[in-house]
């Protein structure tokens, strides 16, 4: 089976601070990682190479330093590695993005299976693997959380409704994963060394891909940053229990950590 | 002059990091606590090609040299000093002593394994009468057709009971002293003749075996003398000059995880209605942690350099090993003193860092001893002679 | 003769229709309908409440369109809730959801109709499909968007997402590709009062699925998988029990809400002396560190050294009868009350 992994590197969560009180976004450490969703799509990709006959390529859209990213996912196991850069990409929205990597897949000759993250963590559009699907006219799976290759097609598991579904795709297929399902493995110490010194990571560009001005045009435009309102500190609930209970869980609802 | 670490090394450094937070922590109260030793630990490092960290791809190791070797060193010792202590005597001094003078066959057939960590290996060098007087060991290694035959004990070997192969200095020649007399061998453990006596019950790195070993007619045959006959004790000394770098960048991660929980600690620990962190006789004291760490740090990257480029570096090693552990020593004194009470508690990490740090100023090599070789070398090229 | 002059005043009588044709040609808000066992998704009527408040703002029309035969009965519905026309795909190949069969019907109806704005619910269902569809019709879609809103000025569709986990939000806006798509997040608009003496039309329309052919086969709606174990340390949701319990029939309300939540169940060194944990369950400084989106503390008064093992959660909830116990002072909120109360309150609230 060939499978393109598509990863995106990201700042590292862990070093940004966010304070809702102060409206303001700090970056207190600037490191740049492999997306955890990006990893999940590596582990999904690498377990199929695991159980046997699959090349994985990884592929990724971004800055120069994305090369890191690709790097690692060479030490991780994957067999290739290409980086799509060019300052024209800068601005890229979603439809960008999925232009810019559709090509890419077409220009390595297509694929069995695409594997991408559910969303991209940061920014989270969570798009990416239905528009390829559409771009490249290949069978889609989203918020997969188990997956196993056959002859001709994958079995996954996917989120449905408020619960799971297990379908069949017939290949070519995109398939999407939930970070959750597939927790990464490490990278073998020799390959990182290797993935610096011996293994190469190509890199294309606009002029490579063949895409020009009107491709790159974004469609959406930016209009803005907001905070959701601090959280409250040490605000009584007092009451009866079934009404205690009743604002505490609007309250929890409301801050989206339950329901 | 570029003082950053090469990406793979950046790499290399998260990767252990993250294999330190997720896999070494978790044990690491535990493995104090009941003075076991982490196989489940070791196992899943060898996979990840820790267990082999500076050795070339071709004898099974990671090809990370020093520098990679430290930095993972620096990771572990910053989780769990056992783990650390566990790895650090298999590669620091046991394969490394295979690489640095083993033959070609030698390599192949003692470094792989223990570079992939099939097997883990000891140093067999301290006897009960000869611990900083190293030329003092009396077990002997006696010619026999193709064999030697050893016999003898040695004690406070660490990994002396789960290893499979140890690196053993043997009296070849009891006329001819330190040099000529003293041959190194490669005894595989499960070689008849060969058992372990006591463990040691240790104030600290519970989680790491020492033990004593015993040599009773142990045949081992001739293609195991590992390096020049007689020049045993040139062998050991070169793996245990290297050994130090690495026992340094351990205890610059001990250092570094006492910095960093003391931070935590005082910044959240409020008295007379401020964090701690904010009164000055606190934060002097973490001021002065931070400085040292610093400096240490440089010391010890600069030295795995000098190791990596074949350059001379056997006083830096020496001061990696000898500021290392009394940077590690004077920090953990200080986080347990910071911590008030809670440092003093069992149940919390700092008093286990406390006893941990305390083996670094003794084992390979006391820090009296790093001093002599310090002083020797830097008298040496003016043609004074120190004696230890 | 120069009748140019008339020109202008034929220009002004049909100015706004003029601007409007002539300038993107599209217009009204379309839903598109998700169905859950013959009845119409709860996420679904939230996008109907949200697309009618807007279709009022700018003076346009809400369509609704329902795919497949089965969901055809639920046009009435749509209506009442805010639906001014009723577009009604009944074909039997679209009972059951395929990407491709889907994509087709829907960009067929969108090139005939010509929508400004076209929204789905986030479902699994239209995460899945919203993406390709905006890709067939070379349109832009913001997704997951928490808050919906019209640009008077420009008369733009504003949608605005979480980002970094929730902590930030952005917001984005299609200019010129048409029509707008959003995907708005289940539970975050209101449903709207279902209005049955509403009117609005029903139509039944033809979609030719030729040349679209759905690649999946759905074995089994009701699957189950294996979760990977999640460490303390790790989990997101964390419920913690204290002596305040008082008793293990105490304890297990605290576990019955770790389940319910689908959370993790810790406690304090108490927990630990009263037997209900064990000691890797213990979470303060001599125990595990945790970092979840939410921390219950039931019945434990919650000093310093628990504090610090707790100090990075996101959301702290504290139960305790005792208001002036310190981790009531440090919870975002602090209910006061006795714990072996509450619980079975918050247990039974969860369940409606």
């Amino acid at each position: 089976m060939k499978i393109i992994v598509l990863i995106k590197q990201v700042l590292d969560p862990a070093g940004i601070l966010v304070r809702r009180d102060k409206e303001k976004m700090f970056i207190n450490r600037e490191e740049y990682i492999v997306g955890p969703d990006s990893k999940a799509a590596l582990e999904a990709g690498l377990r199929l190479k695991d159980a046997g006959g699959a090349e994985v390529i990884a592929l990724s859209m971004g800055k120069p330093r994305a090369e890191d990213a690709l790097r690692e996912a060479l030490a991780m196991g994957c067999d290739a590695a290409y980086l799509l850069s060019d300052d024209a990409f800068n601005q890229a929205d979603i439809t960008v993005t999925a232009s810019v990597l559709a090509a890419a897949i077409q220009r390595l000759g297509g694929a069995d299976l695409i594997v991408a993250g559910r969303e991209s963590g940061d920014t989270g559009a969570g798009q990416i693997g239905s528009r390829l699907a559409e771009a490249l006219d290949y069978a889609q799976v989203t918020d997969v959380h188990a997956l196993a290759g056959e002859q001709g097609a994958i079995q996954a598991t996917r989120r449905w409704g408020s619960g799971y579904a297990a379908v069949r795709a017939a290949l070519p297929a995109v398939v999407t994963v939930a970070p959750e399902a597939f927790p990464a493995r490490y990278a073998h110490g020799a390959g990182i060394m290797n993935a610096y010194r011996e293994w190469q990571v190509t890199t294309w560009n606009a002029a490579d891909l063949g895409l020009g001005e009107a491709a790159l045009k974004p469609l959406l435009t930016f209009r803005g940053e907001s905070f959701p309102p601090p959280l409250p500190v040490g605000e009584q609930l007092r009451g009866a229990p079934a009404s205690v209970a009743h604002e505490l869980i609007t309250a929890l609802e409301l801050q989206k950590v339950i329901g | 002059m570029d003082f950053s670490f090469p990406k793979e090394y950046q790499l290399f450094r998260r990767m252990v990091r993250d294999f330190a937070e997720d896999e070494v922590r978790p044990l690491a109260k535990a493995v104090d606590r009941e003075h076991r030793v982490p196989f489940e630990t070791v196992k899943k490092a060898a996979a990840l090609g820790l267990m082999g960290v500076p050795f070339p791809q071709k004898y099974g190791g990671m090809g990370g040299g020093e520098m990679g070797y430290c930095i993972m060193m620096e990771e572990l010792g910053r989780i769990c000093t056992s783990t650390a202590t566990v790895i650090g005597a298999h590669t620091g001094i046991a394969a490394m002593s295979i690489y640095l003078d083993g033959t070609e066959e030698q390599k192949q057939k003692f470094l792989v394994p223990l570079a992939s960590g099939r097997l883990i290996g000891a140093f067999g060098l301290t006897e009960a009468q000869a611990g900083s007087d190293a030329a003092a060991i009396k077990t002997t290694a006696v010619r026999d057709g193709n064999h030697f035959v050893i016999n003898g004990a040695k004690v406070f070997i660490t990994n002396g009971d789960i290893a499979g192969i140890m690196t053993v200095m043997a009296v070849t020649d009891p006329s001819l002293g330190a040099y000529g007399g003293i041959t190194a061998f490669i005894v595989e453990t499960d070689t008849p003749g060969f058992s372990i006596g006591s463990l040691e019950n240790k104030m600290g790195i519970r989680g790491s075996s020492t033990a004593e070993c015993v040599f009773q007619d142990v045949r081992v045959p001739k293609e195991n003398v590992l390096g020049q006959f007689g020049a045993g004790f040139l062998t050991f000394m070169k793996s245990l000059d290297i050994g130090r770098a690495s026992l340094g960048a351990a205890c610059l991660g001990g250092a570094q995880a006492a910095l960093e929980g003391c931070m935590e600690w005082t910044m959240a620990r409020e008295q007379f209605g401020v964090p701690v962190a904010t009164k000055q006789s606190v934060y002097f004291m973490i001021a002065d942690m931070a400085a040292e760490i610093e400096a240490l740090r440089s010391m010890i990257y600069r030295t795995a350099w000098l190791i990596d480029t074949h350059q001379p570096h056997i006083k830096e090693a020496a001061i990696c090993k000898l500021y290392g552990s009394e940077v590690a020593s004077r920090c953990v004194h200080k986080a347990v003193q910071i911590h008030g009470a809670l440092g003093y508690s069992r149940d919390y990490w700092v008093e286990r860092a406390y006893r941990d740090a305390r083996i670094a100023e003794i084992f390979e090599g006391t820090n009296e001893i790093q001093r002599v070789v310090l002083a020797s070398n830097l008298f040496r090229p003016y043609g004074m002679r120190i004696p230890s | 003769m120069d009748f140019g002059y008339l020109d202008s005043w034929i220009e002004e009588q049909v100015g706004r229709e003029v601007v409007e044709q002539v300038g993107t040609g599209y217009r009204n808000i379309w839903v598109v309908a998700e169905t859950i066992d013959g009845t119409l998704a709860p996420a679904t009527l939230q996008t109907m409440g949200q697309a009618r408040d807007m279709a009022d703002q700018i003076g346009v029309y809400v369509f609704g369109v329902l795919p497949g035969e089965q969901a055809a009965p639920l046009a009435q519905e749509m209506i009442a809730y805010g639906a001014d026309e009723v577009l009604v795909a009944g074909t039997p190949t679209l009972n059951e959801y395929q990407p491709e069969t889907y994509t087709k019907a829907l960009a067929d109806l969108v090139n005939q109709y010509r929508p400004e704005i076209l929204l789905l619910a986030a479902t699994a269902l239209g995460n899945d499909l919203a993406p390709r569809l905006a890709q067939r019709l070379n349109t832009g879609l913001i997704s997951h968007c928490v808050k919906v809103e019209i640009d008077m000025s420009e008369r733009l569709l504003l949608g605005t997402f979480r980002i970094l986990g929730g902590e930030m939000y952005n917001t984005l806006a299609c200019p010129e590709a048409r029509p707008q798509m959003a995907t708005l997040q289940p539970g975050y608009f209101r449903t709207p009062n279902q209005d049955a003496y509403r009117s609005g039309e029903v139509q039944e329309v033809e979609v030719d699925l030729s040349g679209a052919v759905g690649r999946l086969t759905w074995a089994n709606l009701d699957a189950a998988v294996d979760k990977p174990a999640v460490p303390l340390r790790k989990a997101k949701i964390v419920v913690s029990a204290g002596r305040g319990l008082g008793d293990a029939e105490g304890f297990a309300l605290a576990e019955q809400l770790a389940a319910a939540l689908g959370g993790v169940i810790a406690g304090t060194r108490g927990a630990l002396d009263e037997g209900w944990i064990a000691e890797d369950q213990v979470v303060g400084i001599g125990g595990e560190s945790v970092a979840p989106d939410l921390y219950v503390a039931c019945g434990l008064s919650g000093d310093i050294h628990h504090y610090f093992g707790i100090r990075n959660s996101k959301l702290v909830v504290a139960i305790n009868a005792d208001e002036k116990a310190p981790i009531m002072k440090v919870a975002n909120y602090a209910v006061v009350g006795d714990a072996r109360q509450i619980l079975p309150a918050i247990l039974q609230a969860l369940t409606r």
